[in-house]
């Protein structure tokens, strides 16, 4: 690979640079944050079904943890790499940091590919993973989680392994667990909730009343389907959701300018948020071209698909009226496509802070499991409120005050807490 | 009956009185096969059954006088409405039958008794008069057997008595075993015989002459002379040469014979018909007791005779299936089979198949206990010269010229002809035969298969060409019977559809006698609500043609498993997918996200609808709501999605109304005896029958039925393609010797090549995607499935995106090849995907997905020809003419005119090639 080629950790560290240069940090701490503060790599060796032995690497990136336990996911792929890792580590930290979740940032990971182990050579791999570092994480050092191409299932091997190794019970070791094994309620609505946690937030601060306001979201999965519950709730009219067509291998938006029906869509939409095309004509729905969400004349949108969906290229499009865009996905808007947001003054709620409704809610499946009570589920989404309202507001102040994107506030936010907590405990 | 034209109601009526006499037909035989049974008492019995086969059951009655002895109907009163037969052993008469109506009845052919109910009596009788001349053959046997037990050293003695027995009772029988014993002597080397050979024979021609080499001159032939005078002296010399044993065991060998010689003769005349085949062999099962019947080779003569005029003619089938076959089957496959007179048709490629699998399971029961459960659902055949009976009597003979019509006539005609055909009416063989399967079936739903001559003959895969029907055969017997008739008309019309000819003529089979049979088979199945279904079907090959994963070798095989009928399965459907799992590597499983497992499992299931008397494809989701209690085995076909993760739920556990049910079939593979069981299946067969096969199987939830079983090699898209010699090493693109599978790609005109080193260094991730997005583009733009894709590493991976262009399956959807390349870097050569991210898409759409390692082995890889052809991605996508480097788009036909690209794939010598050639002459 030569040096011109594209990584991801170099990227994350240029976007870190900026960030930094805002705040003026001093060197030390530019470059204490700008790279891992630990790393392990090792050899994770496994007795394979045919009975070879095959020895697979495995990492932890533990980026920062001066706010607190490392948080960050365990990938299966067969082409990890490191520099991967550890830009994702370092986004961790950032993302817990920004909602004020008293957690730092890891990533790990293994190369393998799952498709071509079974599920007994998984569950080796998983096992071994936990053995070669069951030191150096744990409900109060550094807490996995699932991530690309690892599940529930792998989370429980990887903690039954860790506390068979302790030999004590630990279930905040590791999150992403099912209801009864350790899982928190509220973690289906959580993102989707989240996002119209910080939508009504924003909506205060432009004085507006949400009942007036319509709204255009792209994407019918679970984010989409929680956030259009709640927004409705708040009064808000959805008037066209997109989604993915299996069979036609292609994406449809479905309009109704009166308001769409949540429940009436759900009836006729698949597992995946695959609405039917026909049935929906016949609900008296538009069927649109899936790209024609943008294009609606409503108060606010909301991407809560896939990455890079406003572009250069489409960003034109967004109707006059729209005042928010929500990122309920991760990176939907492109550099280009911000760029002309914050022209427009459209107020933009970034993913780091409108989708961060998923990791506080592992936070919270972790704070349960440390005491081993846990909450109902009112209780759980009730402090979701809180926290996310908690971290939109000082996004929002610090955005007012110094007049910086929303975007960037978010990440200033997040790098002067991090910064912060190193010089409060005398790092830097 | 005679006239082609009666009004179905006629023909039905009529029927029921068919089927009035063939009941009771039946139930008579039953009775006369259990020799053991007394004779006075199964008379009694008979007499009871007698009435039902007449019209007037309630007045009518019998009475059997044998040997003096009478047998009657408790009130039997003599009458002059009176029906009477002969009982004859041996043509002796032994006694009468009579049956009586007590009252007058309009008259009918004679008094007031049917033409039939005359034949009815009068078959009748002559079975009751074998069933005593096998009685009597029987005691006599078991006489000589006691006498043999008791003084086993006087076997002259007995031989002594069964020669003067024979000489007194059967002369011409005494003859044929003086005749053997004299020609034994002789090859036994006893000059006295040889004597009187030369004497009664031809003199000059001795047997030893006869031998001598290089004999050009034929042989004097023996006249016909008369051996009788001499016979005396023959068994005197026996007597003198042979040990008694010896000599009673040749006669007793030779009198088995002879009782028995009718069978082979019957069986090798090229005239006899399938019904004289089915009489000699009824005849020969009632003569021939436990122990001796015919010689080994004689056996396997008669065997190898009947495999080739019921089954097939193909020495290599007949090879490997007349180890597996005894008599027996031929006389319960006959028992099924319906023909028309003087038939002399076959049962056709999928039949054949069928047949030899069940008789190689069942040979080899013993050591695969696992198999024992297999079943074959109850099956009746309609022989291959069924279809030209049927033309002929509806006078349709022209349509066989369709063939030779155009192509596009062929097409605009077929409705017309598929209507011509199901208005057309069934020989009234064909219809009693039919209905006498429909009485064996009942109410259960059956489907109808086209069997063809050409699957077998020439190993061309038909299947799915010619069509299969569903009925849900309920209703009265009237409708049941009409649509079985409606449906065969169907099937034999798709004989003259587009597909087929112009499948045929692709392959020059075009002027191959149209000769169809046909398989009527119970679906196998349960009744859930209103529908009808198996608890799960599907496919097996022996080769895996579509491997997921590298560790998944090609002999590792493939299962398409759903849930209800098997169509789901055999068919691909892009909007669904089946389970697939191998049997020799089941842990590696396709998809192991929850994310994966979800999107690529079953949603819909094809079902009988006994209500509506169709086929319906329906939600599963909405099935097992209503009914998931009831499926049988539903636990093992189903997984709960909670929380995140796929769980096996317990029975308690599961709540079929609320729970988000995934049909996995986990249960099956993992913790059932199936996967075992279809694994044993396909290596045994694949090893007895030399080849690679593939089966259809079913189950109840309890049971698993082999459906049909074919050789693999005869599927399009699985047969191993030749690799072509002689192609200039510039018209190679590439060489791959690493997990190649079966297949052919054809007319190829593009080729898009995303070029490695250029992709890996583009700095900028936005660059990265616009490959992507520009592939989609391509994929709209290019003629559909005439291209093919090829770049570095994974493509689709969610992971980091250099690692391979990031697609989703609609960016592809249209190429017929999917073709990663792991170039070597510094010292490693990194994984491929195998297609995982949309390897079910693929498969379903048959994309096929090739793994190229340039860097390793002898492999060509052609990158001069790829850099230096000119690209026409500015011209066709001007928006990403930026990518140039990138992304390649040779036009194959512009740069070699009168050219394509190939894929040639051999899975048994591992290699595929793809070259520029010449394009196939497409008729």
């Amino acid at each position: 690979m030569s040096d011109s080629s594209f990584n991801a950790f170099e990227m994350a560290q240029a976007q870190f640079d900026r960030i930094a240069d805002l705040l003026e940090l001093d060197s030390g701490t530019r470059d204490l944050l700008r790279n891992p503060m630990r790393e392990y790599h090792f050899n994770i060796p496994v007795r394979m079904d045919d009975n070879t032995v095959k020895v697979f690497q495995g990492f932890r990136v533990q980026h920062n943890d001066a706010r607190g336990p490392g948080k960050g996911g365990i990938r299966f792929h067969p082409m990890e790499t490191i520099n991967t890792v550890r830009a994702l580590s370092m986004w961790m930290t950032w993302k817990c940091a920004t909602v004020d979740i008293p957690l730092g940032g890891s990533k790990g990971g293994v190369i393998c590919d799952p498709h071509n182990l079974s599920q007994r050579e998984q569950e080796l791999i998983c096992r071994g993973w936990v053995r070669q570092i069951a030191r150096d994480i744990g409900p109060l050092r550094d807490i996995p989680a699932p991530d690309i191409m690892t599940n529930a299932q792998h989370m429980l091997w990887m903690l039954d392994e860790y506390e068979t190794i302790h030999g004590a019970k630990f279930p905040g070791t590791i999150t992403g667990k099912p209801l009864g094994m350790g899982g928190s309620l509220g973690r289906t609505e959580a993102t989707g909730f989240g996002v119209v946690y910080t939508i009504r937030e924003a909506l205060k601060v432009l004085g507006i009343d949400p009942g007036t306001t319509s709204a255009a979201v792209q994407g019918f999965g679970n984010v989409a389907q929680y956030a259009i519950k709640l927004y409705q709730q708040l009064g808000g009219k959805v008037v066209c959701v997109s989604s993915w067509d299996q069979a036609e291998q292609t994406s449809f938006t479905f309009r109704k300018l009166d308001g769409i029906n949540l429940d009436e869509l759900l009836g006729i939409t698949n597992r995946f948020g695959g609405i039917n095309k026909t049935k929906a004509a016949e609900l008296g729905y538009d069927v649109l071209n899936g790209d024609e969400w943008i294009d609606q004349d409503v108060e606010i949108l909301i991407p809560a698909a896939l990455e890079n969906q406003i572009t250069g290229d489409n960003v034109n499009r967004i109707a006059n009226q729209v005042k928010i865009i929500a990122e309920g996905a991760n990176g939907p808007t492109t550099p280009e496509a911000d760029e002309v947001i914050n022209e427009r003054g459209i107020y933009m709620i970034p993913d780091t802070l409108a989708n961060a409704g998923g990791v506080t809610c592992s936070y919270f499946e972790q704070v349960q499991c440390n005491m081993n009570y846990y909450w109902s589920k009112e209780e759980a989404l009730t402090k979701l409120d809180q926290q996310m309202t908690s971290g939109f507001t000082s996004v929002n102040d610090l955005s007012r005050k110094k007049k910086l994107p929303m975007r960037d506030a978010a990440y200033v936010i997040a790098v002067n807490r991090v910064a912060n907590a190193c010089r409060d405990r005398g790092w830097v | 009956m005679e006239n082609n034209h009666t009004p179905i109601n006629t023909i039905l009526d009529s029927l029921k009185a068919r089927a009035k006499e063939f009941n009771c037909l039946f139930k008579v035989e039953e009775l006369l096969t259990d020799y053991d049974q007394d004779i006075n008492e199964t008379l009694i019995d008979v007499i009871d059954i007698i009435p039902e086969g007449f019209q007037y059951s309630n007045y009518c009655q019998v009475k059997i006088i044998l040997n003096g002895e009478t047998i009657q109907s408790s009130d039997f009163t003599d009458s002059e409405w009176l029906l009477s037969a002969y009982l004859a052993v041996q043509n002796i008469k032994v006694g009468s039958i009579k049956v009586i109506y007590t009252k007058k009845f309009p008259d009918e052919s004679d008094g007031p008794f049917l033409e039939e109910e005359k034949r009815l009596i009068i078959t009748i009788a002559n079975r009751i008069g074998d069933f005593i001349q096998h009685q009597e053959l029987q005691h006599l046997l078991n006489d000589i057997k006691q006498v043999k037990s008791k003084r086993k050293t006087d076997a002259t003695r007995e031989w002594r008595i069964a020669v003067d027995l024979t000489n007194r009772t059967d002369s011409e029988l005494y003859i044929k075993l003086t005749r053997k014993m004299i020609n034994y002597l002789s090859w036994k080397g006893i000059i006295e015989a040889v004597e009187i050979l030369q004497k009664i024979g031809s003199v000059k021609s001795s047997i030893i002459e006869a031998l001598k080499e290089g004999d050009n001159i034929p042989h004097l032939r023996n006249k016909d002379i008369n051996i009788r005078p001499y016979a005396e002296r023959v068994f005197e010399i026996a007597s003198r040469n042979l040990s008694g044993e010896e000599i009673f065991s040749c006669i007793q060998k030779w009198m088995h014979e002879d009782r028995t010689s009718f069978l082979l003769k019957t069986v090798i005349n090229l005239d006899s018909t399938l019904g004289n085949i089915a009489d000699v062999i009824r005849r020969f099962r009632f003569l021939s007791s436990e122990g001796t019947t015919l010689s080994d080779y004689t056996l396997k003569g008669v065997r190898v005779a009947l495999i080739r005029k019921i089954i097939s003619e193909s020495l290599e089938y007949i090879n490997i299936t007349k180890t597996y076959v005894e008599i027996e089957d031929f006389h319960h496959l006959l028992k099924r089979m319906i023909y028309p007179t003087g038939s002399h048709g076959q049962l056709g490629g999928k039949s054949a198949g069928l047949f030899l699998a069940t008789q190689i399971i069942k040979g080899h029961l013993h050591e695969h206990p696992e198999l024992k459960e297999i079943k074959t659902p109850n099956t009746w055949y309609i022989t291959s010269d069924g279809l030209h009976n049927f033309m002929d009597h509806n006078d349709l003979e022209d349509v066989t010229e369709q063939k030779y019509k155009d192509l596009r006539q062929v097409r605009q005609e077929y409705p017309h002809i598929i209507q011509l055909f199901k208005s057309s009416q069934f020989t009234p063989e064909i219809i009693k035969g039919l209905s006498m399967a429909l009485d064996d079936f009942g109410d259960k739903p059956i489907i109808v298969r086209s069997s063809s001559l050409l699957e077998d003959s020439i190993g061309a895969a038909f299947s799915g060409k010619y069509k299969s029907l569903f009925l849900a055969n309920q209703g009265s017997k009237e409708d049941r019977l009409a649509a079985l008739m409606d449906a065969i008309a169907e099937v034999y019309s798709s004989t003259f559809g587009y597909d087929p000819i112009e499948y045929r003529e692709e392959r020059g089979l075009i002027d191959f006698k149209e000769a169809m049979g046909i398989i009527i088979q119970e679906v196998v199945g349960n009744k859930i609500g209103k529908y009808y279904l198996p608890a799960f079907a599907g496919v097996a090959f022996s080769k895996n043609e579509f491997r997921w994963s590298p560790r998944i070798k090609h002999k590792d095989g493939l299962i398409r498993l759903v849930p209800g009928l098997g169509t789901r399965a055999v068919d691909r459907l892009s909007e669904d997918f089946p389970v697939l799992v191998s049997p020799g590597q089941p842990d590696l499983r396709v998809n192991v996200t929850p994310d994966e497992i979800i999107k690529y499992s079953p949603k819909f299931i094809d079902v009988i609808n006994l209500e509506t008397n169709s086929f319906d494809t329906i939600e599963i989701a909405g099935l097992l709501q209503e009914y998931g209690e009831e499926y049988p085995g539903i636990m093992k076909l189903i997984s709960v999605y909670r929380d995140g993760r796929i769980t096996q739920p317990s029975i308690m556990d599961i709540d079929f109304k609320n729970d988000d049910i995934i049909v996995t079939c986990e249960g099956l593979i993992s913790r059932s005896p199936f996967m075992k069981q279809i694994k044993t299946i396909l290596n045994l067969l694949q090893e007895k029958a030399n080849t690679s096969i593939d089966i259809e199987f079913a189950s109840d939830g309890k049971n698993l039925y082999m459906l049909q079983c074919r050789p693999q090699g005869t599927g399009e898209e699985s047969a191993p393609v030749k690799i072509p010699k002689n192609i200039p090493k510039n018209d190679i693109i590439f060489t791959t010797d690493k997990f190649v599978s079966n297949g052919l790609v054809p007319d190829i005109t593009h080729i898009v090549h995303v070029v490695s080193k250029n992709y890996s260094e583009l700095s900028d991730v936005a660059d990265l995607l616009r490959v992507g997005r520009a592939v989609g583009q391509l994929n709209k733009l290019l003629p559909k499935h005439q291209f093919i894709l090829m770049g570095p590493g994974r493509w689709g991976s969610r992971g980091d995106i250099k690692l391979g262009v990031n697609v989703t399956y609609s960016d592809i959807n249209n190429t017929s090849a999917l073709i990663e390349v792991a170039r070597k870097k510094g010292n490693y050569v990194p994984d491929l995907s195998f297609g995982t991210h949309f390897f079910q898409d693929l498969t379903e759409a048959k994309i096929r997905y090739i793994p190229l390692y340039p860097d390793e082995g002898n492999n060509l890889f052609n990158e001069e020809y790829l850099a230096n052809s000119p690209n026409s991605l500015a011209e066709l996508i001007p928006d990403y003419s930026d990518l140039s480097d990138v992304i390649k788009v040779i036009n194959v036909s512009e740069i070699s005119p009168g050219k394509v690209l190939e894929i040639y794939m051999n899975a048994s010598i591992n290699r595929a090639m793809a070259a520029l050639v010449k394009p196939r002459n497409k008729k």
